[in-house]
């Protein structure tokens, strides 16, 4: 006799824009994470790189003998030991190791491995260095004057094979007659006829500055031969699969014997996105030495050997109608490429889009050019050029505003774009919460009533004024489609206990996808978040994802983790449906049962559901893939195109308050709406904006890395100035959820958005509280003193 | 230079035995040694000295009309020193913006004085508090003594007038007597964890609102901590209204010549010396 | 060959002993010759915090701190903190910053816990400014510190609470 089972229900209940913690928070706090750093292989030697004693040399000779016989030294390499190097770097114009010019202070000049990180110090000081010094190159405005040194006038191979030198080959290959790296232009409409129908026209110069990540782990890499001669790298990449085949290339290896484990990052934000010398070096070593070779930097050689965020200089030249109506814009803008290529150079694909289409602009125009340098070079970092575009763009908004007598609010207000709109540039608005997010932090504010108080104050007695700035911004927030794919690739598995295994190609970096993708996985399948166990960090595991980069990866990863829990949910469905004799969309799964979807009766516990697909006659496993591809496209030539899947749009409002005995600048509150489609994981997001506006804030007012004559004068963290927990702001945050119809669950992305248009309202709020405009970062103490009593020069540039 | 010695002695008579044979780097907190070797700016010296455990360095007490600090009193000791908050609570207020709350803790008193940075946090009060040092040594088997001024201690950037056989023994601190005031300012944007544009110290006696006796103090205008002599005389006894302090600012700003570096442009610092000067003596005015 | 020295010390609360070079920071001891990783190299110079221990029950540096200095002292890492069974402070922190998002790369969070640690000890009563200034000497690259702010302060009140 059976005793009767009491009927269960199980009620309603989501994971969608609850507070999830992150997964692997309780190990990072209890310091059982082991980052690269941690990480010690059997037999492993240490890497050291010397590094360039002077900013542009020819080297006339290196003489490594007394490091090589300096005991416990295992291997010293130079270019000399690698005629088969290869340039890597987006223009390919750059060798690991240096044979025959050094262009840069951080330039690579030899390497060794050896027992312990002391012996390879000393053997680093061994090693003799002859240079020949050449004039230095440090201002990019003179990089196209005519007599201006070359910076890759020759091949930097002697005897570089003739095929290697036929048209179309890389710089490093063939040489430069000129200092121009990249060039790019844009144009939609006609500027000529927009600034015809422009009331009022404003034309300035703005300088952005260098900035650097600052990760709080170092760079560092871990290469292992095995013995079969198949590569293991441990990386910290944040794109694995372009790694593994970039490396291929320049090691001359087949793809499939690279591997690339990607242990815990301390910190990313678009530091580890390019091949780096270091990286290119370790494995020669590993090769060499014919052992596991760990290779990691110093915080100086981490100041001095990363690249920096793209410094540029900007002239910009805006209208509109007295009406208020934007009429065009016309850019032009110059980067400092340093002495090498990185991704630094293709920032203007992205500065493209605030030009075209922040805020409904008919006419628009753009110019840039980037040259070679002997300074330290550019890289991808949050925000990749958006910053800089944003900053120069919203002080525009405010300078126009205030020329035809508008409220900078309305002006926007009146620009600003809505759902439906597509741009000149192509960029296809589907959901656009840009209006929403300009009212509600006009509303929580109190942006119109303060500015106006604070104007007031300007000239009145006190050393302290207030004052409020606005701006916004638009970045990708479905993807990038740059790449031949901008897809991401997931793997589930299910076992006989409901335990979920996601396997998927999206890297962590700190940012919670982890979390975020496992709790989709977990919404759909109606499973605890203690269900998931996520796979994210071995090529030979993993499915492909292009990168972590353009806040891609709730979006696209997001897509694919819900594709492939879906398909999971139609095939444990359909088991079900079977068993119960009803039809699959009866049924649901709630709770970690299998339930009716009408009246949330439990009917099966899904471990019991599994085990029975699994121990039949026909067994079967739950295991899905799916690949996902966002529906953009790639840019034509005139780089028009739907290129994300999706846009995000935030506003913010700065609040500051001026010394203006001291010049000292403190951001009191930020009052921020960001428009993220969907709040996913509440917890996350907020991590993701607040330390996004703290960035922000450090390059709008602490960081600065000077570089003089090529040299970097303050490599260190006592110099160089991350904001510190006395100096954060009071922030407000909100969020507009305009549910995207693409994105996850309605999400979109977010990871950039709050660094990028801190410092454009901090430049606003420092005009309202002072009635002084400042053209160029940072406003740290002095040059906000020098602007307010009038000893600033005023920047005006115009190519050639 | 690789240490060849290693030692770290339990009394004074040891530690100047060591001193005395030559050739010794010492070591207190290491806050300042250790990032300086690793930098290259500093060479070990054959032998390495650890004074850390000499009972002779340690304690703060009131003597008479005195105030003796030992060498290797840490910041936070001095910050949260019951003596130092009632009668010498600009030192106090000093430690409060030095470095953060890590290197308070292990930072020694005797360390930062003989480290002499231009900028020196806890040095620009112990100028204007008229503090005294007392170095010791040993000389055949004979135990000297010798007190001096700060203010004729510092002979440049990172040096000073110890001798290489001398260990720091303490500072000794008059007490401030009735109306006796002190103030200090450091420049920057964070509460600590900086090394100042710029920093002042003033002390007086204020009376009526006048102050007389006065000393003041600039950092980071210098080689070394300095005090201003003719900002000085400028100041005593002179009533302090607004003529008087914007002549004192403009006397300080005349007074000072720093240089440019990678912190800030001399002509900065004279503004803010300028600024600053006038901002705390109004300050003074108003209480 | 540099010169070496043996030391004898506490180190979460186990007597142990070392050789260790004498020019050694105890941050390398710590990771290099003892093998606990869970405090951090960030940038040998004391201006970052992810290196902070407790010596005597003060917080400190240890990048900057001799390792020959911990003769004869009481040391505590982050692997001590958080596996000693009578800490009730350290299941509290972890659980705030847990609970409050504090973590997201990592990296500064041995370093946070331990300082946070110390601060409650020091400033029972510390408000969210004192916290502020309590880990001025902490960087976090990526969390913007509200997080582990809000988190040292839920802690605080708990325990202002609970009568300690």
């Amino acid at each position: 006799m059976n005793v009767a089972e009491k009927t269960r229900f199980i009620e309603r209940d989501s994971l969608i824009g609850k507070r999830i913690v992150k997964m692997d928070a309780p190990e990072k706090i209890e310091g059982k994470t082991r980052y690269i750093h941690d990480i010690s292989l059997p037999g492993q030697l240490h890497g050291k790189i010397l590094r360039s004693a002077r900013v542009h040399a020819r080297i006339k000779c290196i003489d490594v003998s007394a490091a090589r016989a300096l005991p416990g030294v295992h291997a010293v390499i130079t270019a000399a030991d690698l005629p088969h190097q290869r340039p890597i770097g987006v223009a390919r114009d750059h060798f690991p190791l240096k044979g025959d010019k050094v262009r840069s202070q951080r330039d690579e000049i030899a390497a060794v491995a050896a027992d312990t990180e002391e012996i390879a110090t000393q053997a680093l000081k061994l090693i003799k260095v002859e240079y020949e010094d050449l004039p230095i190159l440090s201002d990019p405005r003179d990089a196209l004057r005519p007599g201006a040194v070359l910076i890759h006038p020759e091949p930097q191979f002697a005897g570089a094979g003739q095929e290697q030198l036929k048209k179309g080959a890389p710089v490093a290959y063939t040489g430069k007659s000129d200092n121009v790296a990249m060039r790019f232009d844009y144009g939609h409409g006609d500027v000529a006829q927009g600034e015809a129908e422009s009331d009022v026209v404003v034309e300035d110069t703005f300088q952005l500055h260098y900035v650097t990540h600052c990760c709080m782990g170092v760079s560092g890499i871990i290469a292992e031969f095995d013995a079969s001669g198949n590569l293991l790298m441990y990386s910290n990449t944040q794109v694995p699969f372009l790694h593994k085949r970039e490396f291929a290339d320049y090691l001359d290896m087949d793809p499939a014997r690279i591997r690339i484990i990607q242990p815990p990052i301390g910190g990313g934000f678009g530091s580890k996105l390019d091949i780096y010398p270091f990286e290119v070096i370790c494995v020669f070593l590993a090769k060499a030495a014919r052992r596991p070779v760990k290779l990691l930097f110093t915080r100086e050689e981490e100041f001095l050997a990363s690249p920096t965020r793209q410094p540029v200089l900007l002239t910009l030249r805006s209208g509109c109608k007295k009406d208020g109506t934007l009429t065009f814009r016309q850019v032009n803008t110059l980067h400092d490429n340093g002495a090498y290529t990185s991704w630094g150079a293709t920032t203007p694909f992205v500065m493209m889009q605030t030009f075209s289409s922040l805020y409904r602009v008919p006419h628009c125009d753009y110019h840039t050019v980037a040259v070679y340098t002997n300074n330290p070079y550019a890289g991808s970092f949050r925000g990749y050029g958006n910053l800089q575009a944003t900053f120069a763009i919203e002080q525009h908004m405010d300078m126009l505003a205030e020329a035809i007598g508008m409220d900078p609010f309305e002006f926007r207000l009146k620009n600003a774009q809505e759902a439906g709109e597509v741009t000149g540039q192509g960029m296809s608005f589907k959901s656009c919460g840009f209006k929403d997010c300009l009212n509600t932090v006009a509303t929580r504010s109190d942006y119109q009533g303060k500015r106006k108080a604070n104007e007031a104050q300007q000239k009145a007695p006190g050393a302290i004024k207030r004052g409020i700035g606005m701006a916004s911004m638009l970045h990708v927030g479905g993807g990038a489609k740059i790449y031949p794919s901008d897809g991401c690739g997931t793997i589930l598995k299910l076992d006989d206990f409901a335990h979920v295994t996601l396997i998927t190609g999206a890297s962590e970096i700190g940012q919670g996808s982890e979390t975020v993708l496992s709790q989709l996985v977990c919404e759909e399948l109606g499973l605890p978040m203690s269900a998931v166990t996520v796979v994210n960090n071995d090529t030979a595991i993993t499915p492909w994802d292009v990168g972590v980069h353009a806040s891609r990866t709730t979006f696209i990863a997001g897509n694919s983790a819900i594709g492939a829990a879906k398909k999971a949910k139609i095939k444990i469905l359909a088991a079900a449906a079977k068993k119960f004799e009803c039809a699959e969309s009866d049924l649901d799964l709630r709770g970690g049962w299998v339930i009716k979807a009408g009246t949330g009766e439990a009917l099966i516990d899904l471990p019991r559901l599994l085990r029975s697909l699994h121990f039949t006659d026909k067994a079967e496993l739950v295991m899905t893939t799916f690949y996902y591809e966002p529906p953009s496209v790639h840019q034509d030539k005139g780089y028009k195109g739907d290129v994300s899947a999706a846009y995000a749009w935030a506003t913010q409002a700065v609040e500051v308050e001026v010394d203006t005995e001291t010049g000292i600048v403190r951001m009191v509150k930020v009052t921020a709406a960001h428009d993220v489609g969907r709040v996913l994981n509440r917890l996350g997001i907020e991590g993701q904006i607040e330390g996004g506006m703290v960035m922000g804030q450090g390059y709008a007012l602490t960081e600065n890395l000077m570089i003089e004559n090529g040299v970097m004068k303050n490599p260190n963290f006592r110099d160089y100035k991350l904001v510190t927990a006395p100096e954060i702001p009071e922030m407000d945050i909100s969020f507009i959820e305009s549910m995207d119809g693409e994105g996850p669950q309605g999400a979109k992305g977010v990871g950039e958005a709050p660094a990028i248009c801190i410092a454009a309202a901090t430049a606003n709020a420092i005009y309202n509280a002072t009635g002084v405009r400042m053209f160029g970062l940072p406003f740290t103490p002095e040059r906000v003193y020098r602007a307010l009593h009038g000893e600033a020069e005023k920047l005006s540039w115009k190519p050639q | 230079m690789d240490i060849q010695h290693y030692l770290a002695p339990s009394s004074l008579g040891q530690a100047l035995d060591c001193l005395a044979a030559g050739d010794v780097t010492i070591l207190a907190g290491g806050t300042d040694v250790m990032p300086q070797s690793q930098a290259g700016k500093l060479q070990f010296k054959r032998t390495l000295m650890n004074v850390r455990r000499i009972p002779e360095l340690i304690g703060i007490a009131a003597q008479g009309k005195e105030l003796c600090i030992g060498a290797l009193t840490t910041i936070t000791e001095l910050m949260d020193n019951a003596l130092v908050q009632r009668h010498l609570p600009v030192l106090a207020d000093a430690c409060n913006h030095f470095a953060s709350d890590q290197i308070r803790n292990a930072a020694t008193l005797g360390g930062n004085i003989c480290n002499a940075s231009p900028a020196g946090d806890t040095l620009i009060p112990l100028l204007v508090l008229d503090a005294r040092i007392e170095l010791a040594s040993r000389t055949n088997g004979k135990l000297n003594w010798r007190s001096l001024p700060l203010a004729e201690f510092f002979t440049g950037p990172g040096r000073t007038r110890r001798a290489p056989n001398e260990l720091l023994v303490g500072v000794r601190i008059p007490l401030p007597g009735p109306g006796r005031a002190a103030w200090f300012h450091k420049s920057g944007t964070r509460p600590a964890l900086d090394i100042s544009t710029i920093s002042i110290g003033i002390a007086g006696t204020l009376r009526q609102g006048t102050l007389s006796d006065v000393r003041v103090a600039f950092g980071a205008v210098a080689p070394t901590v300095v005090r201003a002599p003719r900002t000085e005389r400028a100041l005593e006894g002179k009533r302090l209204d607004s003529g008087t302090i914007a002549q004192v600012a403009q006397i300080a700003r005349d007074e000072v010549k720093p240089i440019d570096d990678v912190r800030a442009s001399a002509w900065y610092r004279k503004e803010l010396i300028h600024n600053m000067t006038k901002r705390m003596l109004d300050h003074v005015a108003d209480a | 060959m540099s010169l070496m020295h043996d030391i004898d010390f506490t180190l979460n609360g186990v007597r142990r002993s070392a050789t260790v070079r004498v020019d050694m920071s105890a941050l390398d001891m710590l990771r290099d010759v003892v093998g606990l990783t869970g405090t951090k190299y960030g940038c040998g110079e004391g201006e970052c915090g992810a290196c902070t221990v407790l010596v005597d029950g003060l917080s400190v540096n240890s990048c900057l701190m001799f390792a020959v200095d911990c003769d004869g002292r009481e040391v505590v890492t982050i692997e001590g903190l958080v596996e000693d069974p009578a800490s009730t402070r350290a299941a509290a922190l972890r659980d705030a910053f847990v609970g409050h998002g504090a973590v997201q790369c990592g990296f500064c969070t041995p370093g946070m816990m331990v300082q946070a640690s110390h601060l409650l000890d020091k400033h029972p009563h510390a408000d969210e400014a004192g916290i502020k200034r309590g880990i001025e000497g902490n960087i976090c690259r990526c969390t913007g510190y509200k997080k582990i702010v809000d988190a040292i302060v839920d802690v605080s009140r708990q325990e202002r609470g609970a009568g300690k």
